[in-house]
């Protein structure tokens, strides 16, 4: 392994790329973080190069269905390959998924010619799919968004809202029983 | 009669805290310092005014050259503004704990929001 310390701030963005690790500009105050994150990368074993491609797709024969499905995925990254190799355990979440993404589209269009009819053979696969679909966008928006933050509320919303129609309440009483005399109609 | 404008405005003066005491309590608890931070440009203020950030944490930052709060910021920027980066790098150079990295990040983050 090639002494990371001597290398130049070009060639670490280029290793972080080949890693698929998210990173902004290399610079001298952020040189130290990033070549942390590429040991990191490197002792875990993550295979950047792109001789390994085949090796990888031939384990999985999934994977290559995925790509061509969602390439928007793969473009956040800037590289697909690379994206993919360095997160083998999403990878493989997905894969799950996948297969019950595949299993659920198929009998979609049989379930969109009977939706009114109330057939008894058709009553447990909406409901299967309807869980799968519904845990597949569940964990799909979990991993797109996993830094959303669930806002706490110490005081509950219908709380607030009541408290604000009431106090709404009071001022239009207030307002409405005042004496209108010059100076206000001045103001108003 | 002419108490009426006084009654209106003490009226819009408690209306006024009575809303900043809601947002308050509703939300997740910010402290003092945070919230002292974020209400203005941070001009020339000292690394020590960051949330999160004491005179600890302060000392070690100077050490490594971040003597002003807007240095930091021209780090937290260099990042992209990305947390998990930001919050690495403020462990990595002061050996920040989970709090405060949280701390100086959010602090940070919503000064951002507001000026930026």
């Amino acid at each position: 392994m090639a002494s990371l310390s001597s290398k130049s701030l070009q060639e670490i963005s280029d290793l972080l790329d080949e890693y698929g690790i998210k990173h902004g500009p290399v610079v001298e105050t952020t040189r130290n973080l990033y070549v942390k994150k590429l040991k990191e990368a490197m002792t875990k074993g993550k295979k950047a190069k792109p001789s390994s491609d085949k090796t990888f797709y031939r384990e999985e024969e999934e994977e290559v269905t995925y790509v061509y499905r969602t390439p928007t995925r793969s473009d956040i990254s800037g590289d697909g390959g690379a994206y993919m190799r360095s997160r083998p355990e999403w990878t493989e979440r997905e894969y799950e998924h996948e297969t019950s993404y595949s299993s659920y589209s198929k009998p979609r269009p049989e379930y969109r010619g009977s939706d009114l009819v109330d057939e008894p053979y058709m009553y447990d696969t909406p409901s299967t799919y309807k869980n799968s679909y519904s845990k597949i966008t569940a964990m799909k928006s979990e991993q797109q968004v996993p830094k959303a933050q669930k806002s706490s509320r110490l005081v509950p919303l219908w709380l607030q809202l009541l408290f604000f129609l009431a106090l709404a309440a009071f001022l239009y009483l207030v307002f409405s029983n005042m004496e209108i005399n010059e100076s206000i109609k001045g103001i108003m | 009669m002419p108490m009426m404008t006084l009654q209106f405005d003490l009226l819009r003066g408690g209306l006024c805290k009575l809303s900043r005491w809601i947002s308050d309590t509703a939300m997740s608890s910010t402290s003092q310092k945070h919230k002292e931070f974020v209400a203005e440009p941070m001009g020339e203020k000292p690394v020590m005014a960051l949330a999160g950030i004491g005179e600890v944490l302060g000392k070690k930052l100077e050490e490594h050259g971040f003597d002003k709060a807007y240095v930091v910021l021209g780090q937290f920027l260099v990042l992209k503004k990305d947390e998990e980066l930001f919050r690495d790098w403020l462990k990595d150079t002061c050996g920040a704990n989970a709090k405060q990295q949280r701390d100086c990040y959010g602090c940070l983050k919503e000064w951002c929001d507001a000026f930026l």
